[in-house]
């Protein structure tokens, strides 16, 4: 027993001492996690590799505030355990900047941690931090305010593919508030709504759907799942000849998608998306980025590594811009009155309630004509002044929200 | 919403259709407990590795048909390589240790997919001859659900000929009931082993191969498929050929309806139906006393 | 102590075995470590750790003590958490309830699998329990979403327990001693559950079933109890879970869960009572790492864990007490 006693003892000792020589200064200036494992790791290694590229880019410039700049990445799994667990372990070591994510509810968890503890986060997915209860002074978000994509495809929409439309949609916080924005949409342009289908997530067989759909005749069908979800409905529409007939109309459309539905992602597919890499054509200031993301990694970049290096880049910005590399009390009134033209055009940070002011781009299939990586044309862009409803009206919800709360069908 | 006929009608197809990779999928992991005693956690892992060889198979040779084959091949030889290197050497332990060694090779392999194709998924496409459906009147047949059916039912067919007539099908029988007496005949078991292991990882592999066209393939499609292909074992009862079949089929049936009638429902009308059935009839459909 | 082990020779079965003895100063050991543990490593992970470890030793109760294999047990896990959740976010009650209220959530679920599958064995259970687990997994998924949040997770406001005294559970390591004294406290429940004539008739039917019907036991009376009582820690260790994320999340209920739990049990050593609590921390403490360093983190843990099935199938803790075993079995015969 003694034996046990003293083994115990020096184990703590040795414990102690090792906890008194941790490193006092932060091992990075911003924590990053993406879930890299698991069924989003297309995507998740997009946001990580946007993110290497900003960091590369300010450390060939020399750096931050005259020192080169270091981030960590982490996996977060898709979990909210881990992605919580990476996020306390970063703050623990003293980063108190931190972002990343692809999941609107793990993002919203993160979000609400963050704010708890005073650390400055930035989201890179698509989310509703902006909206309701929800909001918090240390959130941001380089991705995009949910139910924007939807509305600017609405818009794009009703005006272009008709008026008679059906929805499917995941049955989450994310698919209703598709739904909702193309249901408040429809109202104002007097589209004909013919009815709506819940999916859950993880659904992978959609044909059962396709006879009400042909029975009802509408001008579009809007898609509102992602993932193998989105992947498995396309290809079975095509497959089904449900594609041939009628549009798909897509909230979330990205590059992996359109990959993995071959030459069933034709010309009937519209999808909506924060940013395509063919952009670089109208605008200048992306060709670098586009240039040397596809000679690094062999393939041009998608929104998503678009969202990660935004928000690394304008973090770095707003360092620079407010002379400190950790205070967040200065970092974030930086951020809020920052403006940049990087990928998209201007843009910045609304101050009211930090969300990005992104561009929608509407995509367009390319079938059997799609070529390398190249699977989907530009045409149309809808601007943020169409999509974004004010800062007031979104901490109230109260246009999208009392449609969110009585869908039909649910 | 109303139901006519038509629409009832196209729900069975689909869910026959359905039902035909459950039938593949679950047939395939009935004959390897049945006869191995080992509950192969990695049954949705072969799925997968069918669907890319298939890919691979394809891209190189460009024939659909090609492919098809050369997947089952591949991949149950991928299979009987595990169990002769691996598996095999755990035989005659605690029940756990071969489920446990199948669920590490499920955790491991989709890392390499994913080494080896990248991230994103791979497309599969249809066969130009099974592209596309049949109209007749309002009614809707798509020609690669209808190919997926005449392939389930040639499948068990055959596999009903190869258990009841061939020596080999015969002895792998006799081995389900007995090893120990097989093996005093001098026949050697260790080998039946391997073929009954590749034979139900082959059928695995055909019901990924059949299935990609139609869902996303990407290294990470076999994950949920483990738990369902293992909800029709345990509805047609243990290590019952029968069983899985007609398990597979119920199945089909119930998503296919449910997914109509109640979308909320859908992922779990499977489960439901099981715990029914449990309920019912404890052994499962076809459950033979003394197996469980 | 050699005295006691004389005495207890002579009558039917051996509670004190030298085994039995090196358990419980393990056990000692391990929960001395735990004092020190959030000093050596990251708070958030050193809390995780003991959630899990708690979790790991209440699936042992049945894989390990009973021989009964489980895939389910994120069922438990996850009706736990959000059990412990709903009651604190609809109920607005204190912590101590919302424990209550997650070990009956896992009692619940545990009585639901054990009415299906009680009598069915080995693989069988397995799959029933996983099917099972998983369809709480797609209920709260989809159908139940109204109430649970589905994959937006039940958030929870900031926690603290004001009894017996003030603890400010947002605190990190409060929160760890928080958790830490739980966990010890229902490793010791347990251990004194595993040390009673109980504890021996699940031995009993783990080694040889027959004999212990043979010996007048009711099994599935049995069995079925220490289903609930796995049940019943499970769901503590859910609860816990939820209050140190601040969130029930949808994640804890997939079947990955119960494999990860199955992994970190086999780690350890399922045929000892300390074996999960290790292999749950060496699982966690290694997974944390090599994800750090390469983002196919999944290929070394399935390798790894192929090989340790294949080369030591008793784990890290189970082979030092075979060892020890082995090295004492000279003297003892």
């Amino acid at each position: 027993m003694k034996r046990f006693l003293v083994l115990t003892l020096l184990a703590g000792l040795c414990a102690l001492a090792f906890a008194s020589t941790a490193p006092a200064a932060p091992p990075a200036d911003v924590g990053w996690e993406f879930p890299l494992s698991g069924p989003y790791g297309a995507y998740a290694e997009e946001m990580k590799r946007g993110v290497e590229m900003a960091v590369d880019e300010w450390n060939a410039k020399g750096g931050v505030l005259g020192k080169p700049v270091k981030v960590l990445v982490r996996d977060s799994e898709l979990k909210a355990d881990v992605a919580l667990r990476r996020m306390k372990e970063y703050v623990d070591s003293g980063i108190n900047i931190i972002g990343g994510n692809l999941s609107g509810g793990i993002s919203m968890v993160i979000n609400q941690w963050a704010n708890k503890n005073k650390v400055l986060y930035m989201s890179t997915c698509h989310n509703s931090l902006g909206q309701g209860k929800d909001w918090g002074y240390y959130g941001f978000t380089t991705g995009i305010k949910s139910y924007m994509t939807g509305a600017a495809l609405a818009d794009f929409a009703f005006e272009k593919l008709g008026k008679k439309w059906m929805v499917i949609a995941a049955d989450y916080r994310w698919g209703h508030d598709q739904v909702a924005a193309f249901l408040y949409k429809s109202k104002q342009v007097g589209g004909e709504f013919l009815g709506a289908i819940y999916t859950p997530i993880g659904t992978r067989d959609f044909s059962a759907y396709v006879p009400q759909i042909l029975a009802k005749k509408p001008d579009f069908l809007v898609l509102s799942v992602f993932g193998s979800d989105l992947v498995s409905a396309i290809k079975q529409f095509g497959e089904l000849g449900l594609s041939q007939r009628v549009k798909l109309a897509l909230p979330k459309t990205a590059m992996p998608i359109m990959k993995e539905c071959g030459a069933s992602y034709n010309e009937n597919v519209y999808g909506a998306a924060t940013w395509y890499w063919t952009l670089y054509k109208k605008y200048p200031n992306a060709k670098p980025f586009v240039d040397s993301y596809t000679k690094k990694f062999g393939r041009p970049p998608d929104a998503d590594a678009d969202s990660g290096y935004v928000g690394a880049y304008t973090l770095f910005m707003a360092m620079e811009k407010a002379g400190t590399r950790t205070d967040v009390a200065k970092i974030i009134p930086a951020l809020e009155g920052l403006k940049w033209n990087l990928n998209h055009g201007p843009e910045e940070f609304r101050k009211c309630d930090h969300v990005r002011t992104q561009t929608v781009v509407i995509l367009q299939g390319l079938g059997t004509k799609a070529k390398g990586w190249d699977q989907a044309k530009v045409i149309a862009e809808v601007p943020p002044s169409k999509t974004m409803l004010p800062c007031d009206v979104d901490r109230a919800d109260t246009v999208y929200g009392p449609i969110r709360d009585h869908l039909p069908g649910k | 919403m109303e139901l006519s006929w038509e629409i009832i009608l196209m729900q069975v197809i689909m869910g026959l259709a359905l039902g035909a990779i459950y039938v593949l999928l679950a047939s395939g992991l009935s004959i390897i407990f049945g006869l191995l005693d080992v509950l192969n956690f990695a049954h949705g892992t072969f799925y997968m590795l069918g669907a890319y060889a298939m890919f691979t198979a394809i891209s190189l040779c460009g024939n659909f048909w090609v492919g098809l084959v050369a997947a089952v091949v591949i991949v149950s030889l991928i299979g009987g390589l595990f169990e002769i290197t691996l598996l095999k050497r755990l035989y005659g332990t605690d029940q756990i240790y071969p489920l446990l060694l199948c669920f590490g090779l499920g955790i491991f392999i989709p890392d390499i997919i994913k080494m080896a194709f990248g991230l994103i998924g791979k497309v599969v496409d249809y066969p130009a001859m099974l592209q596309g459906a049949t109209f007749v009147g309002n009614l809707i047949l798509p020609k690669y659900r209808i190919f997926l059916v005449v392939l389930m039912a040639l499948v068990l067919l055959a596999l009903y000929v190869f258990m009841k007539k061939t020596s080999i099908g015969m002895i792998i029988r006799a081995a389900t009931r007995d090893r120990l007496m097989v093996n005093c005949l001098g026949i050697n078991v260790s080998r039946v082993w391997t073929v009954g292991f590749m034979l139900g990882i082959g059928l695995a592999a055909l019901a990924g191969a059949v299935a990609a066209p139609m869902v996303q393939t990407i290294p990470n499609m076999g994950d949920e498929m483990t738990v369902e292909a293992f909800v029709v074992v345990v509805i047609g009862g243990l290590g019952s050929l029968g069983g899985a079949a007609l398990g597979g089929l119920i199945l089909g049936q119930v998503v296919s309806f449910v997914s109509l009638l109640a979308p909320d429902w859908s992922n779990v009308s499977i489960f439901l139906t099981m715990a029914l059935i449990l309920v019912l009839r404890p052994r499962g459909l076809f459950g033979e006393e003394g197996r469980d | 102590m050699s005295a006691k082990q004389k005495t207890q020779e002579t009558t039917s079965y051996k509670p004190y075995s030298w085994q039995a003895i090196l358990e419980f100063r393990a056990m000692w050991v391990v929960l001395a470590l735990g004092l020190v543990l959030p000093f050596v490593i990251s708070k958030p992970l050193a809390t995780e750790i003991m959630v899990y470890a708690l979790f790991a030793l209440a699936f042992n109760l049945l894989l390990g003590h009973t021989g009964i294999i489980s895939f389910g047990h994120a069922g438990y896990l996850g009706a736990g958490a959000y059990a412990g959740a709903m009651v604190v976010y609809y109920g607005g009650v204190g912590v101590w309830v919302s424990l209550l209220a997650a070990m009956a959530g896992g009692t619940l679920v545990a009585v639901l699998i054990g009415l299906l599958a009680v009598k069915r064995k080995g693989a069988y259970f397995a799959m029933i329990s996983l099917a099972i687990a998983q369809m709480l997994y797609f209920l709260a998924l989809s159908p139940f979403k109204r109430w649970t949040d589905g994959e937006d997770s039940l958030k929870l406001p900031p926690l603290s327990v004001d009894f017996p005294f003030h603890i400010d559970l947002s605190d990190q390591l409060s929160l760890y001693y928080f958790v830490f004294v739980i966990v010890a406290l229902a490793v010791l429940a347990q251990w004194r559950i595993l040390s009673s004539p109980f504890g021996h008739a699940l031995k009993g039917i783990r080694e040889n079933e027959d004999r212990i019907r043979a010996c007048g036991f009711d099994i599935t009376r049995i069995k079925f109890l220490s289903i609930i009582y796995s049940g019943l820690f499970s769901g503590l260790a859910g609860g816990l879970l939820a209050i140190y994320l601040g969130a029930a999340s949808i994640t804890i209920l997939f079947w990955m869960t119960s494999g990860i739990v199955v992994m970190q049990t086999v780690l350890g050593g399922t045929h000892t009572f300390m074996g999960p609590f290790i292999g749950t921390a060496v699982f966690l403490y290694l997974r944390n790492n090599i994800s750090n360093y390469t983002d196919r983190w999944e290929m070394w843990v399935g390798a790894m864990f192929m090989a340790l099935i294949l080369l030591f199938p008793e784990g890290i803790w189970g082979t030092i007490v075979q060892k020890i075993g082995e090295r004492r079995r000279p003297s003892a015969s």
